[in-house]
C-alpha cells in the first residue's frame, strides 16, 4: 500500500470521527478487512499503545500507520491526525470576540461549566483503571491538591508521579 | 506578573505539557489550563473554554484541535502550527518506539509501574481542572448556575443520553438563553 493511500484512509477515519477511538471501526473496516495490511492483534496493540503513551489516545493512529507502512506510515498517521485539527481555525476566528461580548458571554460560560462537568466525567473511567489501591489513590489525591491549592508546575506533578512509580517498582 | 507569550515560550509549554501528560486528551487539556490560564495568564478562562468547546465539535482528535485553537489564538498561524507539532511529534515518535518494541516494553515492571503512577496523577489533575474552572464562579447570587450546568453535563454524559458534542452545543444554547453569569 502506498503512503499516500494510507494517509487518505487514515484521514478519512480521523476526519469522520469526533474523539480518539471513534475512528476505530472505519480503520478496521478499511485496513483489516478490505486491504488486509493490518491484523486485529496489531490493531489491539496500537490501541493499547495509544492509551499507554503521553498525549491523546488518538495517537494510536500513528501506531496503526507504523504497523501498516513502517516509518513513512507513522508519518502519514501523524499528518492524518493533524490535518482536520485546522478546521477549528475558521470557527475560532469567527467567535474570536465572543468571550468579551456581553450577549455571547452566557453561551461561553455555559460551555465552560459544561466543560468542567465533562472533565469530571472523563476522570471516572480513568479512575476505574488507574486507582487500584492506596498508593494510586494517594497519588491522585496529591496531584489534585497540588493543582487545586498551589501554583506548582505540572511537570513537577508528573515527575513526582513517575518517581513514586519507580519507587513502587523498586520496593515491589 | 506572568511572562509575555512568545513563540519560543509557547513551544516550550507545548513540548512539556503535550508530551509529559498521560491519560489522554482531557488530562492534557487540563494541564494546559494550568500552564496557560492559571500560571501564565496567556488566555482568560473564557478563551480557554471557547477553545475547549470548539475542539469538542471539530472533526478528528479533540486535543489536536485544541492545540491549534490555543496556538492560533496566541500567535496566529505560526503559533497554531508550532503548538500542534511541538505537542504531538515527540509523543508520536514515542508511540512508534513503543510499537516497535511493544512486547518488551509491555513486560517491563519498571515501565508498567511508572505508567500506572502517571495514570493516577492524571486522574487528580483532571478533577482539579474541573474544580478550577468552576471555583471563581461559585459565589454571589448565581453561584448555583455553574453547578447546574456542570452537574447537568455530567449526568447527560454519564447516562450516555447525549454525546459530548451535543452537550457542549446544548450548554452554549442554554447559556445564551439564560444570559450572563456573575464571575471573578
Amino acid at each position: 500500500m502506498s503512503t499516500v493511500l494510507l494517509y487518505l484512509i487514515l484521514l478519512k477515519a480521523v476526519a469522520t470521527s469526533f474523539s480518539g477511538l471513534a475512528s476505530l471501526p472505519v480503520l478496521r473496516a478499511d485496513l483489516v478487512e478490505h486491504y488486509r495490511v493490518l491484523t486485529d492483534a496489531e490493531l489491539s496493540t496500537a490501541v493499547a499503545i495509544g492509551r499507554a503513551g503521553p498525549g491523546p489516545i488518538g495517537l494510536y493512529v500513528v501506531s496503526v500507520g507504523y504497523f501498516a507502512g513502517g516509518v513513512p506510515g507513522a508519518c502519514a498517521g501523524l499528518l492524518a491526525l493533524v490535518t482536520p485539527a485546522f478546521l477549528i481555525i475558521p470557527a475560532i476566528s469567527f467567535l474570536r470576540g465572543a468571550a468579551g461580548r456581553r450577549e455571547l458571554r452566557g453561551a461561553v460560560h455555559g460551555v465552560m461549566f459544561a466543560a468542567a462537568g465533562l472533565l469530571a466525567c472523563a476522570s471516572l473511567p480513568l479512575a476505574r483503571s488507574a486507582i487500584t489501591g492506596p498508593l494510586s489513590s494517594s497519588l491522585a489525591a496529591a496531584s489534585f491538591l497540588a493543582l487545586a491549592l498551589t501554583r506548582a508546575d505540572t511537570v513537577w506533578v508528573v515527575v513526582g508521579g513517575a518517581a513514586v512509580g519507580l519507587l513502587a517498582a523498586w520496593a515491589g | 506578573m506572568a511572562a509575555q507569550v512568545t513563540l519560543k515560550r509557547l513551544v516550550a509549554v507545548a513540548l512539556r505539557v503535550g508530551n509529559l501528560t498521560f491519560g489522554g486528551g482531557d488530562p492534557t487539556m487540563a494541564a494546559f489550563h494550568r500552564e496557560i490560564v492559571t500560571r501564565r495568564n496567556w488566555l482568560t478562562p473564557e478563551q480557554y473554554a471557547l477553545a475547549f468547546g470548539l475542539a469538542r465539535v471539530t472533526p478528528g482528535t479533540n486535543l489536536l484541535a485544541f492545540y491549534v485553537a490555543v496556538g492560533w489564538r496566541l500567535m496566529g498561524w505560526r503559533g497554531a502550527l508550532a503548538t500542534v507539532l511541538a505537542a504531538t511529534t515527540p509523543s508520536a515518535a514515542f508511540a512508534v518506539l513503543l510499537t516497535h518494541s511493544a512486547a518488551a516494553w509491555g513486560a517491563n515492571r519498571w515501565v508498567t509501574s511508572v505508567f500506572e503512577a502517571l495514570s493516577a496523577t492524571a486522574v487528580g489533575m483532571t478533577v482539579a481542572t474541573a474544580w478550577l474552572l468552576l471555583r471563581p464562579y461559585l459565589r454571589g447570587r448565581r453561584a448555583w448556575r455553574p453547578l447546574v450546568f456542570s452537574g447537568g453535563a455530567a449526568i447527560l454524559a454519564l447516562g450516555e443520553w447525549l454525546s459530548p458534542v451535543q452537550i457542549v452545543g446544548l450548554a452554549a444554547l442554554a447559556g445564551l438563553l439564560w444570559g450572563d453569569t456573575e464571575g471573578p
